[in-house]
């Protein structure tokens, strides 16, 4: 047996936030491999671009499944660059040390999280573009609402978005709006309209 | 509550075993080689275990030469055998060999021997048809495990030596995991050399043997002495010998009886965890296996972690891998079954032994189903 850290025992025994997310705002699966070992991440992010959620499977030993156990409690509520700097050394501390020869377990967590985050972040970035698109060049059915008023967005998220015209009127087209992003992007996106 | 089923690995001395030791390890103490009756009465006692050795594999008394143990001699085997004659350098093992027997083949291909390897099947049983293939004119010696360490499954050695036989070479066996547990004859075998170890059934660690058919003429193991007829040099460890003695003698005992009572247990075992683990799957299930040994995957969940929830649970078992060093290689008996190398990563190995106890498999089969299910959650692997 492993010399383990009464922590690191409690985190392979009591895993926190083990599971998958329903429907989140950014996936990653990842594998080591040199020992077969294999990891999910799900985060949620908020409007702060915060952590909210975030949840892991993993296929792998005890310090694998504490160290991924480990990274969800540090990255919990942290904004993504925050999380992304999360090093093997944090997480190692975290759990009150692990042995040498396990260090490489603890990784699988770090290119997880920078999965999901890409995943994010893809996923956002799709949704920016075919919003800006369909402003700039309006179907016929929104065309009369959308333009000379020169809307701006204020925020994207991978499963929703707001937009704000400079007269500040709020035009009741988010709905429109939101099933031809939802038709372009094959994903349930909801378009508010702030003022 | 304390489960060891990890015999495998090593077993429990027997009482027996350590009664007949004791007086070697405190008055006996003389060497057996000494002109005076102190010392060379002890010399009866090596040659008594030799026959009871002997007798437990079907073998003469002047055939075995007391080694350190199985490592010992299965370097010894296929390192002599291979100098025998320098027309048949060659040497053909199995892929599924111990360590013991695969790196003494690496060391000699790299001392530029040539070597090869037979496959087995998909039931982790010796591909006869392969190993035929792979023998030529300069192949000097084959060896093959009589049991495979991981698996428990019992190779086809007899046809494989009668192979080797017609093809002019020698045939060796490592028969570690097998001597004492199934009945092993040198004769009806037709083998040429065979390792023994003494822990793995019930003697003391560090002792084992080498059965050397009389007519080879295997250079010394260890130059320096006229002990074991010369074939290997250095003080007798006495107590060590005539501890295997006792297991020989014991395990030829209950070669009938106990074996029975174990692999109806190790049935008991087999039927309740495939029945309430899922993802569960036995290997090499068709094939025909020793009474002791199962190796199960839990397919989804890797083996280190079933063990370490295990170990709390006072439960001893194995695998055939270890995440370690960062270089964790599924086990090569697994992989070259054809066992995908995600699902061998999670193979647990239960061995048990003449001391196990039906309340022992009954606490494994009440403790391993919620550990099973608990880190099947857990997991991405586990439809």
């Amino acid at each position: 047996m492993w010399k383990y850290s009464e922590k690191l025992m409690d985190h392979f025994m009591n895993p926190r936030n083990s599971g998958q997310l329903p429907d989140p705002d950014g996936h990653s699966e990842v594998g080591s491999p040199q020992c077969g070992d294999a990891m999910t991440l799900d985060i949620r992010v908020d409007e702060q671009d915060r952590i909210s959620d975030i949840r892991f499977m993993t296929f792998g030993c005890a310090g694998a499944i504490a160290a991924a156990s480990a990274l969800t409690e540090i990255a919990r509520g942290k904004t993504l660059d925050e999380a992304l700097s999360i090093s093997n050394d944090e997480i190692i501390d975290f759990l009150g040390g692990m042995p040498e020869e396990k260090y490489h377990c603890s990784v699988m967590g770090h290119e997880a999280l920078e999965g999901a985050v890409d995943d994010f972040r893809v996923r956002r970035d799709r949704v920016l573009r075919h919003l800006e698109q369909i402003l700039a060049e309006p179907p016929a059915e929104l065309a009369g609402a959308v333009s000379g008023a020169g809307p701006e967005v204020v925020h994207v998220h991978p499963s929703r978005a707001s937009i704000r015209f400079s007269d500040g009127s709020v035009r009741g087209i988010g709905d429109l709006l939101g099933k031809e992003l939802s038709r372009r992007t094959g994903r349930s996106i909801a378009v508010e309209v702030v003022e | 509550m304390k489960v060891y089923l990890d015999n495998n690995a090593t077993t429990r001395m027997a009482p027996e075993v350590l009664d007949s030791m004791l007086p070697f390890l405190t008055e006996r103490y003389g060497n057996p080689s000494s002109f005076h009756s102190f010392g060379s009465d002890v010399m009866e006692e090596i040659e008594s275990s030799r026959e009871r050795v002997a007798r437990l594999i079907g073998a003469s008394p002047e055939e075995i030469v007391f080694t350190s143990g199985g490592t010992e001699s299965d370097n010894a085997a296929i390192m002599g055998a291979v100098a025998l004659n320098p027309l048949r350098p060659g040497l053909l093992v199995s892929t599924v060999e111990h360590p013991a027997v695969l790196r003494t083949a690496e060391v000699l291909e790299e001392r530029g021997f040539p070597v090869s390897f037979a496959d087995v099947l998909p039931d982790g049983t010796l591909d006869l048809e392969s190993c035929s293939r792979q023998l030529s004119e300069t192949t000097g010696i084959v060896s093959v495990m009589m049991a495979n360490n991981e698996t428990g499954v019992i190779m086809p050695v007899g046809e494989a030596a009668e192979m080797a036989r017609e093809a002019g070479c020698l045939f060796h066996s490592d028969a570690v995991q097998a001597v004492g547990k199934i009945p092993v004859d040198v004769g009806s075998m037709g083998l040429d050399l065979l390792s023994l170890s003494g822990h793995k059934f019930h003697g003391p660690k560090g002792v084992g043997a080498l059965y050397v058919r009389r007519g080879v003429e295997l250079p010394p193991l260890i130059a320096g002495g006229h002990q074991e007829n010369g074939m290997r040099g250095g003080t007798y460890n006495v107590p060590g010998i005539v501890g295997l003695g006792m297991a020989a003698e014991l395990a030829l005992e209950g070669l009938s009886g106990e074996k029975a009572r174990c692999s109806g247990l190790l049935e008991k075992l087999e039927k309740g965890v495939l029945s309430s683990c899922p993802g569960s799957v036995l290997l090499g299930g068709k094939a025909p296996r020793l009474p002791n040994t199962c190796t199960v995957l839990f397919r989804g969940v890797e083996s280190e972690a079933v063990m370490t929830l295990l170990d709390i649970q006072g439960i001893c078992v194995s695998s055939g891998s270890a995440c370690s060093t960062g270089s964790t290689a599924p086990s090569h008996v697994l992989t070259a079954m054809g066992v995908d190398p995600r699902d061998a990563v999670t193979a647990i190995r239960f061995s048990l032994s003449r001391y196990t106890s039906e309340r022992e498999i009954d606490h494994v089969l009440q403790e391993l189903p919620p550990i099973i299910r608990k880190l099947r959650e857990l997991s991405p692997y586990a439809d």
